[in-house]
């Protein structure tokens, strides 16, 4: 059974998530998208696959402490699966207010929900004008970033050179690896915002952690990127506890987490991704001929402290 | 040799062109409802498929008349098809799910799950004639026998209330988490939940004893009592889970009985025969087989499509009826000598 991708759609208020949406759903692309929303009279259109939900956050009994996922969504996705063949993708629309956690948590704790779906990435739009207010005073503004795979960087057509620039800048310092597509009016190419594969996981390969501005310390920035590499194979008999050890020590700080990491005698790439306190972790496709074997591992997140992590990190790598 | 699956000489089958959402016995016909929207009408001599909903039916029960059906779909309508094909709005719900429905032939209620409320129709009534709102979602509902006790689970517990009446008190039970699928025994003796973490909670009444059945690889979704309510069996198992509810605590420190798994395949629905101690098993795999409780025979009565989501037996137990996820339906006829 194909798994259907879903993408979540987040965006603080006013920043133009009903635009994409919108576009979204009138645009001739071709695909059928399911849409699950929280205000349906907010996008004004009629259509069949649009469904109107409200927000359920429970907590999971998995002794998880920050495991809180939302029930309407397993519920609803369960009911669209009756309707099997009839859309090609689901958008899931957040509250502006909302934080992404629960519903990304849904799909890595929810068995049934992830043998029918695979979450494709996370979708934030962001408005140029307003970021660096919103960062001051609006957590869930710093988070909706933290957790995206993709930022819409909106209304650049009211902001100066200057004023892009820091934004991209101060975007960068909480999300090293989220990829950006500045628009005006939200008019992204609907196939650079959705169904980009996977999470967006080999653009944790793009990123050099060297270039990271981790000194910029012009604001102060709450949440923030840490990224690391290693030439050398990674030993997965310590690799593994020593994630699974931080993920439950410093879970309520790490937002999230993805690597790509090369194990000794592996030909395939080991992938890696996790929210909070949950891990997920498979052998993907193989490294390519010409890639060179490369181990990441990016950390997004509150208090992260480089040199520690890149010390245990290093305390990984396989010994000859 | 493996033999033949016993609907091939007892029975037949027919293929939908959805998949089946619930079944329900009207007398000696059997009508079907379908994700597409559509419910299929089955009776001696006549047969006819009938566009229910614009979308996909959510749930589906009997009407206590015995010859009706009533569905509710995800356009928010709930209505009532006859075995004629005439079709009958029960209410509209705007863009509300109709996730659950339950009836009763004995007390002449049907309830609805719509959202966070439970809506009740009385007596035949065309519309509904109260409703009863709770703070979260509504995951399963279950009456009792005389369908005079209604048990709603929800976030954090659940609730058991008179549904005939309008003004009705309501016992809380509370217990953190999400509660799915739920069931009250025909006594109404004891409300079992199904847990979003898989497992089972329970309460014993009145005194609120609380008791917790884990161990499930997936979540229950079905549920069904034996002939006095002496057993509960239950999905979520490569086993169906069967709990004894004889004696004054019931399965507290008490073994199931552990039946009929096909390797490592989910029972996905558990249906009693309303009168002996024949379990009939829906499993993932999409065979449907039927157990004696006493030695745990098992007999094969289809084989392995896709996989089962309802399963029926008639009201004099002499047929079985299934249905699977791709829309093959089977109906197993017990009084047809080969």
């Amino acid at each position: 059974m194909s798994r259907i991708p879903v993408t979540v759609l987040t965006g603080y208020l006013g920043a133009g998530k009903t635009t994409l949406l919108n576009r979204i759903l009138t645009e001739d692309h071709g695909r059928r998208y399911a849409v699950i929303v929280n205000e349906f009279g907010e996008i004004g259109i009629d259509n069949d696959l649009i469904v109107d939900t409200d927000e359920e956050v429970f907590e999971m009994n998995n002794g998880c402490i920050c495991c809180t996922v939302r029930g309407d969504l397993i519920r609803i996705i369960e009911g669209l699966m009756r309707r099997k063949g009839k859309f090609d993708a689901i958008i899931i629309e957040t509250t502006g207010l909302a934080d992404p956690a629960p519903v990304i948590q849904t799909f890595f704790v929810d068995e049934e929900v992830r043998a029918r779906t695979m979450l494709d990435a996370v979708v934030t739009v962001v408005d140029a004008k307003n970021i660096l207010a919103r960062l001051d005073d609006s957590h869930e503004a710093e988070e909706q970033i933290a957790f995206a795979d993709v930022i819409v960087l909106n209304k650049t057509d009211l902001v100066t050179a200057d004023e892009l620039e820091k934004a991209r800048g101060h975007i960068r310092l909480i999300n090293a690896q989220a990829r950006i597509h500045e628009t005006q009016r939200c008019a992204a190419r609907i196939d650079d915002v959705l169904e980009r594969g996977a999470f967006d996981l080999d653009r944790v390969l793009e990123i050099e952690p060297n270039l990271l501005g981790e000194d910029d310390h012009e604001h102060d920035q709450n949440i923030t990127s840490v990224s690391l590499s290693s030439e050398r194979e990674i030993d997965p008999k310590r690799f593994m506890p020593w994630l699974r050890e931080l993920t439950s020590k410093q879970g309520k700080d790490i937002l999230r987490l993805k690597g790509i990491i090369a194990f000794p005698d592996e030909p395939k790439r080991f992938v890696v991704q996790g929210v909070h306190m949950l891990l997920e972790g498979d052998v993907q496709k193989d490294w390519r001929p010409d890639q060179a074997r490369t181990s990441r591992i990016v950390f997004i997140g509150r208090n992260l402290d480089r040199t520690a992590l890149q010390q245990s990190f290093e305390a990984c790598i396989a010994r000859p | 040799m493996m033999d033949a699956p016993l609907v091939e000489s007892h029975g037949r089958r027919v293929t939908c062109d959805d998949g089946v959402v619930e079944l329900a016995w009207l007398g000696d016909s059997l009508a079907v409802a379908l994700a597409g929207g559509a419910v299929r009408l089955d009776g001696p001599g006549s047969k006819k498929v009938v566009a229910v909903h614009r979308r996909a039916i959510l749930s589906a029960c009997a009407h206590p008349d015995g010859c009706s059906i009533v569905t509710g779909g995800d356009d928010g309508f709930v209505r009532r098809v006859a075995l004629d094909g005439d079709v009958s709005d029960l209410g509209c719900f705007d863009r509300k799910w109709v996730h659950a429905l339950i009836s009763s032939a004995e007390s002449g209620a049907v309830v609805a799950a719509v959202g966070r409320e439970a809506v009740v129709w009385s007596g035949g009534s065309a519309k509904p004639i109260h409703s009863f709102a709770f703070s979260s979602t509504i995951g399963g509902l279950s009456l009792d026998a005389k369908g005079k006790r209604l048990a709603v689970s929800h976030y954090n517990g659940a609730t058991v209330l008179y549904p005939l009446v309008a003004a009705s008190g309501r016992v809380r039970l509370d217990r953190a988490g999400s509660h799915l699928a739920c069931v009250m025994s025909p006594d109404s003796g004891y409300v079992i939940t199904a847990l979003q973490e898989t497992g089972l909670h329970g309460w014993k009444l009145p005194a609120k004893t609380q008791l917790s059945m884990n161990g499930y690889p997936a979540k229950t979704r079905s549920f069904s009592w034996s002939h006095r309510g002496r057993w509960l069996a239950t999905s979520g198992s490569v086993n169906a889970i069967v709990w004894p509810f004889t004696g004054k605590n019931g399965p507290m420190e008490k073994e199931p009985l552990v039946l009929g798994g096909r390797s490592d395949t989910i029972i996905t629905q558990v249906a009693f025969h309303p009168t002996g101690e024949h379990l009939a098993l829906g499993h993932g795999d999409g065979a449907v087989s039927l157990v004696r409780l006493d030695d745990g025979a098992a007999l094969l009565i289809d084989a392995p499509d896709q996989s089962i989501t309802a399963l029926r037996w008639s009201k004099d137990g002499k047929k079985l009826a299934y249905g699977d996820e791709g829309g093959r339906v089977g109906i197993l006829d017990m009084s047809i000598r080969a």
